[in-house]
């Protein structure tokens, strides 16, 4: 993730000078990187072209390429009523996902940093939702969600309120099942920003106390700065993440109601794999969509935010 | 980027070879008996384990000839993709299990051997089977797949719910309307004014909008349900099912049905916990209902949209298929098997331990399968239910390739309007619009358009 | 800190620690009510009366054993053939000369940034050419390679002492030699980092295992769990959380006693550079 500047380091080094200081060139080398490229080319490159081949032609009842369609499956994408609909949710999932987790976990790593007695153990336990997967997280929320018998709708009827349709209401599934991501991932969230916090060194600490600075401004001018380069790992790490998300979508909602929560990866499921569709030549459309979205995520991200970061 | 493109076609152009005739095919079977892969969507439970207690008969019965190894492939949707996935890879197994709304994509997947082709060459008595599984899984008279595990859908109540609203307990609703009137009456709330007990709900399954499509004795796809010829166009948006639509919508809206959302899981969760007094299930459920309720369970016939006496359920399920990219000789001995499982007894056997439908008249009257019925007489409900349905295309139920994702579209549809995001005969109108591309891709990709 | 601030810490401590365990302590006193007593209301939090009849029930359902076998076989599996891959590359990205370093380095990183969702339905076409699906092979063989793992190791490797490798090479030590019994040994905690990172990610997938798996013989234990829902005979909310609980217990052992090391993994990335 920090690629740009371990380039910048790494060029600085001696071992980076003298190794290019070339004499003759090492043929163990190859032999060396054999292993993954070809694993490389034959997983990821060789597939992505496959995607895009795949996107270009139409296939017959079992999903084997036929004929050459041209753009066909993308004019079909994009004049599919519901493509603005997924286009957005896909969108809205990841802001309802990365700008909360962030927060919190800022938030929760700040309040672990307290120098109290037992505060290892609440850092041990906050850790907790680290240790669901996608899976086992989602199924345990798919029974707190439920509409009759489900908690969570138990505890908004002890508080007077009236149960809501969590995962049935089209204008709340979206965010029922970002509220199940953000919870599973702020273990992991809190861990990262905690390990962050850990690494900054007292004396500027110390510094700024003799400074005369007070704790919050501590925090502002401070560790925040200082924890920039964490958080711009954990915006990337979050927000690709939340592109891909796709199993607590299948396990809660299966895409619904009525389109609410389908994204554009459980669009590609849909149209490849669920309900017999094999329908891979439009799926394959999608996942190119996906795939120009996460790159021009990630591209900007590292064009406009990483510039910002505060590096040591 | 040329070269690869000559590469995938030569590698993705299909060779569909005639299928072979299983009668002439003269190849032996291998010295140690033939090793049949048979696929099926039974979860651990009651009905995995009567599939595998049939299945270990079966091979004691055959040893050292056939050999029979039944494995769970995931659930109907599942196995049908895994099903499709296996021609792509050539891995098919020898026997398939496959709900009914595959049957069309089956037959034009060229994979399958029909059994009129075992039937005409043992000349096997098909005339004891229930003529409405007939009807579903033959086309043109010719029966492609064997009915196995058969059911209807039924409306489910709490009788003690009844009892305290002041209904009759042994008068089940017998259309919407009625669902209806009785659903405010069964609605029970709270002092705070939360609803501890909903009149109605039902999980969103585009199943029951079938059966009440043919309950009102209405197509669901054109060309004579798909079985004059290839259907082009599903029916979703005509006025039956907008108004069965419309009233669930209503039932909802006016918070006396809990929309339990897609999920057929949390529509039974919250009807054995009390949480509705009517919901809509299939017949395969009545034992997991029996078992896990605390109160008095009732079943009637399934509803109708209007007050008609034409119409009825189509019978949904899944049956039988025979893999023809195999020898003869697996191919007769999955035939054997298929056999096997229709005798009387054993159907008798999986009747009394499902649930699902005794196929044949023989098998109703087995004894062990009467006896059993005087025990729980809720079972008869629905082979009552069965015997007064008048088969014709409606109740024979829509063929249509891509009937799965329709059914997934028909979902999407009600949803939209249960949840009030579009009105009933919008809703309707776009999940007809988003399937079409679909079923004109099939039947292009099939050359039947 | 005064007492009044320590206990508003303590008290917002207490809550955030609740809310993000709630779900856990929920799945463990639910796996052991009754149906009736996890739909009632008022909600009832506590079993009255503990009961493991949902564990056993789980265990006759479903082959949980098999499956977490499966899930162990396949992460193992994926994390070791990373630890190698990545050793390898991220040695010659680190010592050996070669024309194009930077280019080729790139495109390891590259791989970093497309979706494995934008390659799966190839891959899946792949693994149903190669007769693979429902076999170890496609659980394992397309995570053999990581862009993120060579990385890792090659941010380590550049930080090692040069005059080590190439007092090594004087002294007419091998490529591979120098890697065993010198630098690998010497990388321990950068290799352990990668080693828990590749297989928690192998141990979590859920979408490629859910596609390539038709048997519950070959199922992981994730998909398992979400199976437990299609579970015909025991479709209760116990059931499912019995199910969960078991899958979650060596994840939880991991986290709470090896949570130092896993750290360390899992923040590799974000604290180099």
């Amino acid at each position: 993730m920090e690629a740009a500047s371990s380039e910048r380091r790494a060029g600085t080094r001696t071992a980076g000078r003298r190794l290019a200081a070339g004499r003759r060139v090492e043929p163990a080398a190859f032999l060396f990187l054999a292993p993954s490229l070809v694993l490389f080319v034959v997983f990821i490159f060789w597939p992505l072209l496959r995607t895009v081949y795949l996107s270009f032609h139409g296939s017959d009842i079992v999903g084997r390429p036929t004929i050459f369609v041209g753009l066909d499956q993308y004019q079909l994408m994009l004049s599919s009523p519901t493509v603005r609909d997924v286009l957005a949710n896909t969108f809205l999932f990841s802001l309802m996902t990365v700008v909360p987790s962030l927060v919190l976990a800022v938030v929760i790593a700040l309040l672990l940093q307290q120098r109290i007695a037992g505060i290892g153990v609440f850092r041990t336990l906050m850790a907790t939702p680290f240790a669901f997967s996608v899976a086992t997280a989602s199924v345990v929320f798919a029974i707190f969600f439920n509409p009759g018998v489900g908690v969570f709708n138990s505890f908004l009827q002890l508080f007077g309120q009236h149960p809501v349709g969590w995962l049935t209401d089209p204008s709340r599934a979206l965010a029922s099942v970002a509220v199940t991501t953000v919870w599973l991932q702020l273990g992991y969230c809190v861990l990262v920003l905690s390990a962050g916090l850990g690494a900054i060194p007292e004396e500027l600490y110390e510094a700024a106390r003799l400074d005369g600075a007070r704790a919050l401004a501590m925090t502002r001018h401070v560790t925040l700065p200082l924890l920039t380069p964490t958080l711009f790992f954990l915006l990337v790490v979050t927000t690709i993440t939340s592109l891909q998300s796709f199993g607590q979508i299948h396990i809660l909602t299966r895409g619904g109601p009525a389109g609410a929560t389908t994204t554009l990866v459980y669009s590609v499921y849909v149209n490849a794999f669920a309900f017999g569709n094999s329908n891979f030549g439009l799926a394959s459309a999608q996942a190119m969509v996906l795939f120009v979205v996460v790159l021009a995520v990630t591209t900007v991200q590292f064009g406009v935010l990483e510039r910002r970061v505060f590096y040591r | 980027m040329l070269l690869v493109t000559v590469v995938i076609a030569a590698c993705g152009s299909s060779t569909s070879s005639p299928p072979p005739n299983p009668l002439d095919d003269k190849a032996s079977p291998p010295a140690g008996g033939v090793e049949l892969q048979f696929w099926h969507g039974f979860s651990a439970g009651a009905n995995q384990d009567a599939t595998n207690y049939l299945v270990s008969q079966f091979n004691s019965q055959h040893t050292g000839s056939i050999r029979v190894t039944a494995t769970y492939a995931g659930n109907y949707d599942d196995t049908f993709a895994k099903y499709k996935a296996s021609i792509q890879s050539n891995q098919l197994p020898d026997l398939v299990q496959i709900y009914d709304i595959g049957t069309r994509f089956m037959i034009d997947s060229g994979t399958i051997q029909p059994m009129q082709v075992f039937i005409d060459h043992d000349k096997y008595n098909v005339s004891d089977l229930e003529p409405n599984l007939l009807g579903y899984f033959s086309i043109s008279g010719k029966l492609y797949s064997m009915p196995w595990n058969n059911s209807t859908p039924l409306l489910y109540y709490n009788k003690d719910a009844f009892q305290k609203a002041g209904l009759d307990p042994n008068k089940p609703p017998r259309t919407l309307a009625e669902i209806r009137d009785y659903a405010q009456k069964l609605t029970v709330k709270d002092s705070s004014g939360n609803v501890t007990q909903y009149g109605f709900g039902a999980a969103i399954y585009g199943w029951f909008l079938e059966q009440l499509t043919a309950q009102a004795d209405q197509q669901y796809c054109n060309n004579g349900n798909g079985r004059d010829k290839s259907a082009s166009k599903v029916n979703l948006n005509q006025p039956t099912d907008v108004n069965v639509v419309d009233w669930w919508t209503k039932m909802v809206g006016d918070g006396i049905a809990l929309n339990t959302g897609r999920n057929t899981t949390d529509a039974q969760n919250a009807f054995k916990a009390g949480k509705m007094a009517i919901t809509l299930e299939s017949t395969g459920v009545m034992r997991g209902f029996q078992s896990a309720v605390k109160f008095q369970l009732g079943a009637g016939f399934f509803p109708k949209p209007t007050d008609t006496t034409s119409g009825g359920p189509i019978i949904g399920g899944a049956s039988l298929w025979i893999v023809n990219k195999k020898p003869s000789y697996v191919q007769k001995a999955a035939w054997e098997f298929v056999k096997f499982l229709e005798q009387p007894q054993n159907m008798a056997y999986w009747h009394t331990h499902t649930g699902y439908f005794p196929v044949s008249k023989a098998a109703q009257s087995d004894p062990s399968d009467v006896a059993w019925r005087q025990q729980y007489p809720l079972f008869n409900v629905a082979i009552d239910q069965l015997h007064q349905t008048k088969l014709d295309k409606a109740s024979q139920g829509c063929l249509l390739g891509v009937m799965p994702a329709t059914r997934q579209a028909a979902e999407v549809g009600m949803e939209a309007a249960i949840t009030k995001k579009s009105p009933p005969q919008k809703a309707m109108d776009d999940a007809v619009a988003s399937i079409q591309p679909q079923i004109d891709q099939y039947n292009q990709a099939v050359g039947k358009s | 800190m005064s007492a009044l601030s320590r206990t508003l810490t303590y008290g917002l401590l207490a809550a955030v620690t609740f809310v993000l365990l709630f779900p856990l302590l929920y799945a463990i006193a639910g796996s052991m009510m009754t149906p009736q007593e996890l739909a009632s209301y008022p909600p009832v939090l506590v079993p009255r009366q503990p009961r493991l009849q949902s564990f056993a029930d789980v265990l006759r359902a479903i082959p949980l054993l098999r499956e977490y076998a499966n899930s162990v076989i396949v992460s193992l599996c994926v994390a070791a053939g990373q630890l190698l891959t990545a050793t390898l590359s991220a040695y010659a990205f680190a010592f050996l000369r070669m024309p194009f370093r930077n280019a080729v380095f790139a495109v390891f990183l590259a791989t970093m940034f497309i979706p494995w969702e934008a390659t799966i339905i190839p891959n899946y076409l792949f693994m149903a050419d190669a007769g693979l699906i429902n076999t170890y092979g496609a659980l394992i063989l397309p995570f053999l390679a990581a862009g993120f793992g060579t990385f890792l190791l090659r941010q380590f490797f550049l930080s090692f002492p040069r005059d080590l490798y190439e007092a090594a090479l004087v002294d007419g030590c091998g490529h591979l030699r120098f890697l065993t019994t010198i630098l690998v040994p010497l990388s321990r905690p950068a290799l352990a980092s990668l080693g828990i990172y590749a297989f928690l990610q192998a141990w979590n997938q859920y979408f490629w295992p859910l596609l390539v798996t038709k048997t519950e013989e070959m199922q992981t234990l994730q998909i398992g769990i979400s199976r437990l829902r299609d579970i015909e005979s025991a479709v209760a909310p116990n059931f499912i959380l019995a199910g969960t609980v078991l899958a979650l217990i060596p994840t939880l052992v991991l986290i709470y006693i090896g949570q130092r090391h896993i750290v360390r993994g899992l923040t590799a990335g974000a604290l180099r550079g």
